[in-house]
């Protein structure tokens, strides 16, 4: 086990190095000539000699010069000494930048994992025990619409229902402008903002997520193991709490396990659409600012948060699941 | 045989209808046999169809999918769309074929219609007003508040977003937006002074008094007008164009009444006696008395200035947004000039009938025979609205459309391809080619799809064209979805690799390419056709938020996700909500449809899962 986590740690490294090497030679590809901004502010009181003299020391500076190999050694230097440059649009370092919508991405999606495993175990269960009847059925259609539309055409009509219509919910922004109160009330003001987007990622989660509770109680449900229970005349709640989702437990967790990394990243689209501090809505910012640096880090960032996931799931499956040989 | 026609005698029997014949052809409904009959021995490709047809879901989400497949495949062909379109005057329209649909009251009785951009105006022979169209201006603005207690209402004006009313004791109502003070009537200046004519354009209206003079209100840093002209108490007629003034004096000259020296005032010489002059968005017209029509201003590419040629003289003229109608002493009505909305081509109705007067405004027109009757010809309204560039949104949809789904295809062609021939590779070769491939798709499928697809399209897409973007964003999610598609492309491959008749056709000599094409690739298809078809739908999902976010498409051209682009905000999922219903619904319902016809393929392929 250690020497297969060891193994896929260091190819984790190894596929994290090509990523990063991609993207840098992407990110060059972009024309731009960062000396020269660089010098822009100051160019109307420099002379023609100094600009070029001063322009050849700020490329040399910049390592503008070397051989782009050299450039992506010395970045990737900086990135594993936690600099990621500076902010372009911030003037900062990219590192303090990130720690607020981080932080915000983190706290909307705790809500969202929460409420969803809140909802879809039961109902995964119930579809699975009551296979092929009515309600089945209907919540199978529910599901391939579900996962069908889009999340921002989902978002675009619970913002029309629940924010325009009935006026239940703010269309927009993480707090109210200027708003002063005590700490409570602070948090209960986010977290009205916050309702309707954390309503929306979880009814567009509900899907997927009861699919795949659904399956996997049915093939726990389908065991040998089952059919005895039931000829022992146990009960049939027993049978489907104690027996069944016991063992429907383990897939299930696997995936929670591989979908709590995905806190981190937010959603693009409804962050973007309610405008709120987190991840994805920055990162859309930086790239239509241009702010690459910061653009840079936070995909890094998501590749990073993808291979850990695959990591954990492909570890937790062999806790879980022993006959469940990976070292192979 | 012999059950063939038992069962065929039986059909006859029966006498199905053709109607309940098309509805199991279509859906399905298994026929029922008695105890001696069995079915025929079936391919496993006719099980798999026949199967497929059974099943109720599929075959809908396949009739609905192809329904709209077949319109946006064939819709850009009758009404192609012009990319480089945009009308201020038509932005954010409602939908709804009312425009010209003229009250019945008014019918038969009309005194005079004046035209704005999304409304008409019409009074009728006893003073009454009446409003149509799409009359409301913004939240509280509606042109349908008409000023009660105007009396017999003589003459009317329609401006961009207002409206005046004189009535037949000079007395003068203006109703409307007033934002730029338009709606706002000197009443001190013109109290002693008898009104005979008033005129609205944009954002401003002009009061012309019986003894020559023109009162400006409204906009006057959009529209070019001298208050100082050197024409009051000259002026017999005012016109707007959609940014200057043109005014018609007692003696029949055409006058400029702005400031500016630009193609307006380059007034044509040796027009003679000047009877009527009219006016386009862009355009001025004169006519004189011997039926000649002189057009000078900023001529378009919209054939302003092409008057056909006409036997009889012409006595009235009028100016829409681009075009110009006119009437001979005949009663024939001819027109010139843009035709997008069909406004500049007389239908046949009208060149049969006789008209007295025709009235014309950016892009209706109304004919009023010698009997009284209202024709109607030009731009009934959009069935789907129109968008913020005054774009029709029905066109957008179907071209877009085209462009969602084209996206999708070429896509998924691109990653099927990749997915098969690697997975094909990786999986008959085995050993280190297979290591190698292996790791390679491990690493594209731990990518981060939609910011990674995001970020490509921001640096490389940077300096594109639009065009260009479209086949960046095919390549990207192309080059992005194969890995799935090949994992299972290989384990099939592995798993028939290793079947008797493989091994058998490999005794035997037969040649590797051979045993890949005839053997293995025929046993493989059906899992390449249900990947291809479920991530068809996720492509045409991937692009649509894309393009959602800024990061696909890129306006002018349409595609079904980026007509939402603009449609993030309140005021627009409130007041314009038909910029992202229509869009949305169709979105949704081609990637619901085409989700399960994959799940029913998938379920008619392969029986046992479905019992999951």
């Amino acid at each position: 086990m250690v020497k297969y986590i060891c193994k896929r740690i260091l190819y984790m490294i190894f596929v994290f190095l090509v990523m990063s090497l991609v993207l840098f030679f992407l990110y060059n590809l972009i024309p731009g000539d960062p000396a020269r901004a660089q010098l822009e502010p100051i160019k109307d009181t420099l002379t023609p000699e100094e600009y070029q003299f001063r322009y050849a020391q700020a490329r040399k500076q910049l390592g503008l010069d070397d051989p782009p190999i050299i450039r992506y050694g010395k970045w990737m230097k900086g990135i594993l000494k936690g600099d990621f440059g500076m902010s372009s649009v911030y003037k900062q370092p990219v590192k303090d930048v990130v720690t607020v919508p981080l932080k915000n991405t983190v706290f909307i999606n705790i809500f969202v994992i929460a409420l969803v495993l809140l909802i879809t175990i039961p109902l995964g269960i119930r579809t699975a025990v009551k296979k092929h009847s009515g309600f089945d059925k209907t919540i199978q259609v529910l599901t391939v619409v579900g996962y069908s539309v889009p999340i921002f055409i989902t978002g675009l009509l619970f913002i029309f229902i629940f924010a325009v219509k009935l006026q239940w919910f703010p269309v927009s922004g993480m707090t109210t402008p200027n708003f002063k109160g005590t700490e409570f009330e602070r948090f209960l003001d986010i977290m009205y903002h916050l309702s309707l987007p954390i309503i929306i990622l979880v009814v567009t989660s509900l899907a997927g997520v009861t699919r795949y509770v659904r399956a996997a109680m049915i093939d726990a449900l389908s065991m040998d193991y089952i059919k005895t229970a039931r000829a022992k005349g146990l009960k049939e709640k027993v049978v489907i709490y104690s027996h069944a989702w016991k063992n429907a437990l383990l897939p299930v967790i696997t995936l929670i396990i591989a979908w709590i990394m995905s806190v981190f990243s937010g959603s693009l689209v409804i962050e973007r659409m309610f405008n709120l501090h987190g991840m994805g809505n920055f990162y859309i910012n930086a790239l239509n600012n241009q702010d690459y640096n910061v653009a840079l880090a936070i995909q890094l960032f998501y590749i990073i948060i993808a291979l850990l996931s695959n990591l954990v799931t492909d570890i937790s499956y062999g806790f879980v699941d022993p006959r469940v040989r990976i070292d192979q | 045989m012999d059950t063939k026609q038992i069962s065929n005698k039986k059909k006859d029997k029966k006498k199905k209808s053709f109607c309940h014949l098309m509805f199991i052809n279509l859906f399905g409904g298994k026929e029922k046999m008695t105890m001696l009959e069995e079915e025929d021995i079936q391919s496993p490709w006719q099980s798999v169809l026949s199967s497929f047809k059974s099943d109720k879901v599929a075959m809908t989400a396949l009739t609905v999918f192809l329904v709209i497949f077949v319109i946006v495949l064939i819709g850009p062909l009758v009404v192609p769309i012009d990319l480089s379109f945009s009308e201020t005057t038509q932005q954010n329209v409602a939908p709804g074929l009312d425009l010209m649909k003229i009250p019945q009251d008014l019918d038969g009785k009309v005194e005079q219609i004046a035209i704005g951009p999304t409304f008409s105006i019409g009074v009728s022979t006893d003073g009454k007003v009446y409003i149509w169209g799409k009359t409301k201006i913004n939240k509280n603005v509606d042109l349908k508040d008409i000023p009660a207690n105007m009396g017999k209402v003589v003459k009317i004006a329609a401006g961009f977003d207002h409206a005046l009313a004189l009535n037949d004791e000079g007395k003068l109502f203006a109703w409307g937006n007033n934002r730029q003070k338009q709606t706002s009537i000197p009443v001190e200046l013109i109290r002693d002074k008898k009104i005979v004519d008033i005129a609205a354009g944009y954002q401003n209206s002009c009061i012309l008094t019986e003894d020559g003079y023109l009162y400006y209100l409204g906009n006057s840093t959009n529209n070019d007008f001298n208050e100082f002209h050197p024409y009051q108490g000259q002026l017999k007629k005012v016109i707007t164009t959609s940014d200057t003034l043109i005014g018609l004096t007692f003696d029949g000259q055409v006058v400029h009444l702005g400031t500016q020296i630009n193609s307006y005032t380059n007034i044509p010489k040796n027009m003679g006696n000047v009877v009527d002059i009219a006016a386009t968005a862009s355009t001025v017209a004169s006519l004189n008395d011997e039926g000649k029509v002189f057009i000078w201003g900023n001529i378009t590419s919209r054939d302003e200035n092409k008057i056909p040629e006409v036997k009889d003289k012409i006595i009235s003229i009028q100016g829409g947004s681009y075009h110009y109608t006119a009437v001979t002493e005949n009663g024939e009505v001819i027109s010139w000039g843009s035709n997008c909305y069909k406004q500049s081509t007389i239908p046949k109705k009208i060149s049969e009938a006789k008209i007295s007067k025709v009235y014309t405004g950016f892009y209706q027109n109304y004919a009023v025979t010698t009997k009284g009757k209202v024709l109607t010809w030009g731009l009934k309204g959009y069935p789907f609205g129109s968008d913020e560039l005054g774009r029709d949104i029905f066109t957008r949809l179907l071209n877009g459309g085209r462009m969602s789904i084209t996206i999708g295809a070429v896509a998924v062609i691109i990653s099927t391809i990749i997915g098969v021939i690697i997975g094909g590779i990786s999986g008959f070769f085995g050993g280190k080619v297979d290591m190698v491939l292996q790791r390679i798709s491990e690493m594209v499928a731990s990518l981060p799809f939609l910011p990674f697809a995001m970020i490509l399209s921001a640096l490389i897409g940077n300096a594109m064209s639009s065009r260009e973007r479209v086949v960046l964003i095919m390549i990207i999610l192309g080059l992005l979805s194969w890995p799935g598609l090949q994992r299972l492309v290989r384990a099939q491959v592995l798993s028939v690799r290793e079947q008797e008749y493989v091994i058998a056709a490999k005794s035997l000599g037969v040649k590797r390419k051979n045993i890949i094409f005839k053997h293995i690739l025929p046993n493989v298809i059906s899992v390449i056709i249900v990947s291809a078809t479920l991530s068809f739908a996720s492509s045409m999902l991937t692009e649509a938020t894309l393009s959602y976010l800024g990061f696909g498409v890129q306006a002018p051209l349409p595609t079904w996700g980026n007509m939402l682009y603009g449609a993030n905000n309140s005021i627009v999922i409130q007041n314009y909500w038909w910029r992202w219903v229509f869009a949305s619904i169709v979105l949704s319902i081609s990637v619901v449809s085409i989700n399960s016809i994959g799940d029913g393929l998938r379920d008619a392929i392969d029986p046992k899962s479905q019992e999951r």
